[in-house]
C-alpha cells in the first residue's frame, strides 16, 4: 500500500512537471476550458437573476398573480368609477379562483377614480389582515396609524398628502362620505401595483362602487365583488394557473404573472430560455473544441516524448493513465478558474440595477392626471448570485470534457510506437 | 568458453507495405558481448535494431531475447520486457525536457511500484557514476550534448539491463565528448559484463566492438 501510494505520488510529480513544463500549452486548454465555464455560468446566472427581478413586483405585495378585467370606462367622469383596466370580478369567481390547484392565498382589493368636483382622487380599498396583497402596506405607514375596524377612516399617500397640505386627523369628502385621515403612507418604498392617492378599508370601498351608478353602468358590482385579486401561488403551477385563470375569466382578463413582466424586460436573457440554452451549448462547444484542439496539438508535439516512453517500458495502459491524468487536472482547474472568473463577473454585475417596468393596467392613473401617462418602473439592484447547483454543474460539465478530450486522444496515443522514435534519429 | 547469446535473432524480415526493409537477417549478441553494426543510411540497421530490441514485431523470424521468445508478443508484454530486460540509448538523447536530470533517469521506473526513495537514491547513484553528481536537478536544456547522453546511459542502466542498444549514441556529439561516451559504454561492457548492440556509421568506433556487423540493403553483408 504504501509503495502504491508512493508510486502515485512519482506519476504526480510527472504530471505537475509535464502540465508547468509546458505552461502555455497548459494555460490554453484551462483557459479554454474556463471560458467556456464562465460563460455558462454568468448566462444562466443572469437569466436567473432576470426572472427573479421580474418576481419582485409582485414579491413585494405578497403574490404571485395578479387577476384584473378590463371593461369599459363611462363617457362621464363623475363619482367613483372603475378604471378600465378593472372593472368587476364576482365573489363566486374568486371562490372558484380559490379552488384551482396551485392556490396558496388569495388578497382582494378595489381599485376606484373618484372624480368629485374639485380633486380627482385614486382609491383603493384594502384588507386590513392579509400577507397577500395590498394589505402587506401595513408595513409603509410612515405617520399615524394603519386602518383599524371603523370604516369612516383613510391613509393618505405622503407625496399626494405633501402636495395638497393633508395631514393625521384631517377630514377627507370622497364621494360624498367623510373619512378620517388616520396615517400617511409611503407607497414610494411599497411596490408600484395598485398604487393610489387614498388607501380605505376593502368595505368602504366595495360600498363606495356598488352604490356609483357610474360603475354599475358599465360594470354590474355587488359589496361583495371586487375588481382587483392577487394570487399566492405555488411557484411551479403560476404557469398551469395564469393559463386556468384566463379560460375561467374569459378574454377580458389581464393576468399579471413573473413572466408576463419579464416579457415587458425586453432584455435577451428575459425574452427566451432559448437563448440562454443556446448561448450555454455554443460557450461548452467552444471550450470543448479549443481544449480538444490544444491537447490533440499536446498528443502532435509529444509524439516522441511519448514513444520514447513506450520505448523505456511504459505500457499502453501507463501512457494513456498519463495523459488521462493530464485531461482531467486541466478539466478540474478550467472548471475552477471558470468558477472564479464567474463569481467575480457575478459581483460586478451585482452593482447593476434593474428597472422593471410595471404596466400601466397595474397601477392605472388617469391620463389627464399628473403623472398619468408616466412609465413606472420598479428598479432594484440585479439580484445576480451563483447556485452552487450551477457551479457544480459547469465545473463538472468541465472535468468532463477534459476526460472525454483525453478519451478522444487515446487512440492518437496508442498509435504512436516505440519503433518510430527511432526512426525520427 | 562460448557464452550464451543473450539476444539472437534468426531470419527476420520486416516490411513497410511494399518496401523490405530487412530481408531474412540473423544476428545474435552474446552476454556482455560488445557488437557494432554498421552500414549506409537507409541499410535496415535502425528497423534490425527495433526487431532486436522489442520496439516492434518482425513480418517473419523470430526474436529471442534474455532467453524468451519476444515474436508476436503483444506491445505491452513487449513494454514490460523491455522495462525488466533492455536499456535504450538515442542518437537525439530522448530526454523529457520537463523532468530533471534524475527524474529522467527515473523515468522507465515511474510505472514501477517502488517508493520514490528508492527511485531517487537510484537515480542519483547512477548520475554520480556519470560523474554528473552535481547535476542531479537540471534539467537538459541546461545540460551540455555530453551530458545529456550521460543522463541518457544512466537512464538506460537504471533498470540494471542485460543488454544495451544504442542507435548511434555519438551522432550528435563531437569527438572528444563522443569519445568519452564511447569510453563509457566500453567501460560498463568490460567492468560490468553489460552486452551491448550499438549502430554506427563510424568505423572506427566500429573497431573498437568485439564483433562488426555490417549491412546493405536490408541484408548482412559481413
Amino acid at each position: 500500500m504504501k509503495f502504491i501510494t508512493w508510486g502515485v505520488a512519482m506519476n504526480l510529480r510527472f504530471l505537475k512537471n509535464e502540465l508547468y513544463g509546458h505552461k502555455r500549452r497548459t494555460l490554453s486548454t484551462i483557459v479554454g476550458l474556463s471560458i467556456g465555464v464562465a460563460i455558462l455560468i454568468i448566462v444562466n446566472a443572469l437569466s436567473l437573476a432576470y426572472r427573479q427581478a421580474a418576481r419582485a413586483p409582485l414579491q413585494e405585495i405578497g403574490a404571485d398573480i395578479t387577476v384584473q378585467r378590463s371593461g369599459n370606462v363611462p363617457k362621464d367622469l363623475t363619482g367613483a368609477v372603475f378604471p378600465c383596466s378593472a372593472v368587476t370580478i364576482r365573489d363566486e369567481e374568486i371562490t372558484r379562483i380559490s379552488a384551482l390547484p396551485g392556490v396558496v392565498g388569495i388578497g382582494k382589493a378595489v381599485l376606484l377614480w373618484v372624480f368629485d368636483p374639485h380633486r380627482a382622487w385614486i382609491v383603493l380599498g384594502i384588507e386590513q389582515q392579509n400577507s397577500v396583497g395590498p394589505a402587506v402596506l401595513r408595513n409603509a405607514v410612515t405617520e399615524g396609524r394603519f386602518l383599524g375596524p371603523d370604516r369612516a377612516e383613510a391613509l393618505v399617500e405622503t407625496a399626494y398628502a405633501r402636495r395638497f397640505g393633508i395631514k393625521v386627523g384631517d377630514t377627507l369628502s370622497l364621494a360624498d362620505r367623510r373619512l378620517t385621515v388616520v396615517g400617511l403612507l409611503d407607497a414610494s418604498k411599497a411596490a408600484k401595483i395598485a398604487i393610489a392617492n387614498v388607501y380605505v378599508a376593502l368595505a368602504e370601498a366595495q360600498s363606495l362602487a356598488a352604490s356609483s351608478r357610474k360603475v354599475q353602468s358599465v360594470s354590474p358590482f355587488d359589496p361583495q365583488d371586487v375588481n382587483l385579486v392577487f394570487i399566492r401561488a405555488d411557484q411551479t403551477k403560476v404557469p398551469a394557473l395564469s393559463s386556468a385563470l384566463r379560460t375561467m375569466l374569459g378574454k377580458q382578463a389581464a393576468i399579471g404573472t413573473p413572466d408576463s413582466f419579464l416579457k415587458l424586460l425586453g432584455s435577451v436573457y428575459a425574452i427566451s430560455d432559448k437563448f440562454t440554452v443556446v448561448a450555454s451549448l455554443i460557450a461548452l462547444l467552444v471550450s470543448a473544441l479549443i481544449a480538444f484542439k490544444t491537447m490533440a496539438g499536446n498528443i502532435a508535439e509529444r509524439a516522441r516524448e511519448i514513444g520514447v516512453l513506450k520505448a523505456v517500458g511504459w505500457t499502453g495502459r501507463n501512457v494513456m493513465s498519463q495523459i488521462m491524468a493530464e485531461s482531467l487536472v486541466q478539466g478540474v482547474m478550467g472548471g475552477l478558474l471558470g468558477f472564479a472568473v464567474a463569481v467575480i463577473v457575478a459581483v460586478g454585475l451585482s452593482f447593476m440595477t434593474v428597472n422593471i417596468p410595471i404596466p400601466w393596467e397595474m397601477s392605472p392613473v388617469p391620463h389627464f392626471l399628473p403623472g398619468g401617462g408616466d412609465q413606472l418602473f420598479k428598479t432594484l439592484a440585479l439580484p445576480i448570485h451563483i447556485p452552487w447547483t450551477l457551479a457544480a454543474f459547469a465545473m463538472l460539465l468541465s472535468l468532463v470534457i477534459g476526460v472525454v478530450t483525453g478519451g478522444l486522444l487515446i487512440g492518437t496515443v496508442s498509435r504512436i510506437k516505440p519503433s518510430e522514435v527511432l526512426r525520427h534519429e | 568458453m562460448n557464452k550464451p547469446d543473450i539476444l539472437a535473432g534468426s531470419c527476420l524480415s520486416k516490411h513497410y507495405g511494399n518496401i523490405e526493409a530487412v530481408k531474412g537477417v540473423s544476428l545474435s549478441v552474446a552476454e556482455a558481448e560488445f557488437v557494432c553494426l554498421t552500414g549506409k543510411s537507409g541499410s535496415g540497421k535502425t528497423t534490425l535494431l527495433s526487431l532486436l530490441s522489442g520496439l516492434e514485431n518482425p513480418t517473419a523470424g523470430h526474436v529471442r531475447l534474455a532467453g524468451k521468445d519476444i515474436t508476436g508478443a503483444t506491445e505491452d508484454e513487449l513494454a514490460l520486457f523491455r522495462r525488466e530486460h533492455v536499456g535504450f540509448i538515442f542518437q537525439s538523447f530522448n530526454l523529457i525536457p520537463t523532468l530533471s536530470a534524475w527524474e529522467n533517469v527515473a523515468l522507465p521506473l515511474f510505472p514501477v511500484k517502488m517508493s520514490d526513495v528508492e527511485r531517487r537514491r537510484r537515480a542519483t547513484e547512477l548520475l554520480r557514476k556519470m560523474e554528473l553528481g552535481d547535476r542531479i536537478h537540471h534539467r537538459p536544456a541546461a545540460l551540455s550534448g555530453g551530458e545529456k547522453q550521460r543522463v541518457a546511459i544512466a537512464r538506460a542502466l537504471v533498470n540494471h539491463p542485460r543488454i544495451l542498444f544504442a542507435d548511434e549514441p555519438t551522432g550528435n556529439l563531437d569527438s572528444v565528448t563522443g569519445g568519452i561516451i564511447l569510453e563509457i559504454l566500453k567501460n560498463l561492457h568490460r567492468k560490468e559484463g553489460v552486452a551491448i548492440l550499438m549502430i554506427t556509421h563510424d568505423e572506427e568506433i566500429a573497431k573498437t566492438a568485439d564483433r562488426v556487423t555490417r549491412m546493405h540493403d536490408g541484408e548482412v553483408i559481413s
